[in-house]
């Protein structure tokens, strides 16, 4: 080797070892691939997931066999034709629809004054007090956050304190289903502000100006310009909000004491208590597929192009 | 602009009522970790550090909370370079069946959580790999990885392509191109998606639930199942330390990449 390559710094050999490699490794001329080959390692990370849904939909061909224990050697649609005339699951299946939809609809209608006040106030100090205020419960998680409802509303909490201060009998506020959608809707909010508030950036602060200068009330304003405009964060918000708490498993089984259940809960109820593996795998895979019902019929109401959007604007 | 009073009135009573709803249960849980009484109590007893001590001699405490500070560890070191790529693989470049590929790393979005804890505990009991710590960490990151793919494309999306071309035309070979010009150009997708990475892993709870057992148990499902049998002050002192993680990490990403990044428009 000539005296002045070895002058080169350490840095400048490694890093031409380091191209000559990948050159060796991936050729130029596979140029056009290299794209392909940034996304595989995420595909084949998500490929678990795809054959776990292959894994559950398997095992909810198997019957379980009650005299054995095992699960039956066909394949059969037993278990689901007997959810289906099972009433137990369609009280939970209408339970979670139900819920799922109220909270909903609470949260895009609290989340809209919060994002909007975020978004367009002048002062960056209380942008960033409502974001710090917003992210904190949003990093804090589910189980710590189901805890403090426990003690706020348990019978001798803080809400019943405050109820007996105005001489009112202390009152069960947990264990039923308002504490679950409670419970779901503050676990929500900041997923529906999140997703919300680059709509309403989008939204010129000039357009909302012109409508008041040609007489429009606040409201007018409101319902003609800013709504229909945020309609993309609304839907996103909407969808997320809408799946995550269809699906959820903590708030129904804290906040719910086992009398609330949804349908996360049967699922692993069937898993982990009766142990009938095919039971739950074939719950779950209707799960799935009213997930992706919901996400198809929002999408064909409503427009489609706002989750890539809002969510993963890739 | 000066809205009018009516206006003002509405939006501030909602955001009000927002804001107490999202903070109170923090709060409550700061409060009772301080009682000085043996009852969960708020406002609480008189002022102790009691709990805090007695969690502090907590061994299984202190071990679900390292098992969970590893899990969050492992699913950002694996979503750190695969996010990365692929964030920048799906912005940058122009991918045939780009939609099929968009449609399919959105799958850990669509499935639910349910959907995967269980088809993952499937498989990776199949596999013999469950009790052990790290498949639960490969199981966070599959759930979150839009969420870091998402942060990276959108840094990535504003990176000016003639910039890569300018370097290349001043000599330099791609791998230089890619430390020097692009990977500082995504920095701060990149940081922010891995902090969201790591709190979301270290609350995970639903699939931790499902892949863990009695030597794996996770911080999170520790709690739980601690919540279903008796409720004493010392769960509030150990969820404080959850509200510790999330201000740190809320102080991180403000500092490092500010918070207003979650506001800004496409």
């Amino acid at each position: 080797m000539p005296a002045s390559k070895q002058a080169y710094p350490f840095r400048w050999r490694v890093m031409d070892a380091v191209e000559n490699m990948a050159s060796a490794l991936w050729p130029s001329r596979f140029s056009r691939g290299l794209p392909y080959l940034m996304l595989l390692p995420a595909v084949l990370l998500v490929l678990l997931l795809v054959i776990g849904m292959i894994q559950i939909a398997e095992s909810s061909a198997h019957t379980l066999d009650r005299s054995t224990f095992l699960p039956s050697e066909d394949h059969t649609w037993a278990n689901y034709s007997q959810i289906f005339s099972t009433g137990l699951y369609w009280t939970v299946l209408w339970r979670s629809l139900l819920g799922s939809a109220i909270v909903t609809a609470l949260c895009l209608v609290f989340a809209f004054p919060y994002s909007y006040l975020m978004v367009r106030t002048s002062s960056p100090l209380l942008r960033k007090f409502l974001l710090i205020a917003l992210f904190l419960p949003f990093f804090i998680g589910q189980v710590v956050r189901a805890y403090g409802w426990l003690i706020i509303l348990g019978n001798q909490g803080v809400a019943n304190g405050l109820l007996g201060l105005v001489g009112i009998e202390p009152v069960r506020l947990l264990y039923n289903y308002p504490a679950v959608l409670f419970g779901l809707v503050q676990y929500m909010l900041p997923f529906a502000v999140l997703m919300l508030a680059p709509a309403l950036t989008a939204i010129p602060e000039e357009l909302e100006s012109a409508a008041n200068s040609l007489g429009a009330s606040w409201w007018r304003t409101f319902t003609h310009i800013v709504l229909p405009l945020a309609k993309p964060g609304l839907v996103g918000a909407g969808l997320v909000v809408l799946t995550l708490s269809l699906t959820d498993f903590a708030m129904p089984a804290i906040l719910g004491g086992g009398s609330q259940d949804f349908i996360a809960n049967a699922i692993y109820d069937q898993f982990f208590r009766t142990s009938d593996q095919g039971m739950g795998a074939a719950l779950t895979l209707i799960l799935v597929g009213i997930g992706s019902l919901a996400v198809g019929l929002v999408f064909t109401l409503f427009g489609a192009g706002t989750l890539a959007m809002g969510r993963d604007r890739k | 602009m000066n809205a009018p009073l009516s206006k003002t009135i509405v939006i501030w009573v909602m955001v009000g009522m927002v804001l107490i709803v999202l903070s109170a249960p923090t709060i409550v849980v700061l409060g009772a970790s301080f009682t000085s009484g043996n009852i969960i109590a708020f406002p609480p007893d008189g002022f102790s550090l009691q709990w805090y001590a007695k969690i502090a001699m907590a061994a299984d405490l202190r071990d679900a909370f390292m098992r969970s500070l590893a899990v969050a560890t492992i699913c950002t070191l694996i979503a750190i370079p695969i996010g990365t790529l692929a964030g920048i693989a799906l912005s940058k470049y122009a991918i045939r069946f780009e939609k099929t590929f968009q449609i399919y790393l959105l799958l850990p979005f669509t499935i639910p959580l349910i959907g995967s804890g269980i088809g993952l505990m499937l498989l990776f009991g199949q596999m013999g790999m469950l009790g052990q710590i790290w498949p639960i960490g490969v199981a966070c990151c599959v759930i979150n990885l839009p969420f870091m793919i998402w942060a990276v494309s959108a840094s990535a999306g504003s990176l000016d392509p003639d910039l890569e071309l300018a370097a290349a035309n001043c000599g330099a070979p791609p791998i230089s191109t890619f430390l020097h010009v692009t990977l500082p150009a995504v920095m701060p997708g990149v940081i922010s998606g891995s902090l969201l990475m790591f709190i979301l892993a270290l609350n995970e709870f639903l699939v931790s639930l499902l892949l863990t057992d009695a030597r794996t148990v996770t911080l999170p499902v520790q709690i739980y199942n601690s919540i279903r049998s008796i409720i004493t002050p010392d769960l509030a002192a150990i969820s404080v330390v959850f509200i510790a993680c999330a201000a740190l990490a809320i102080t991180l990403l403000d500092r490092l990449v500010g918070l207003d990044i979650f506001l800004k428009s496409k």
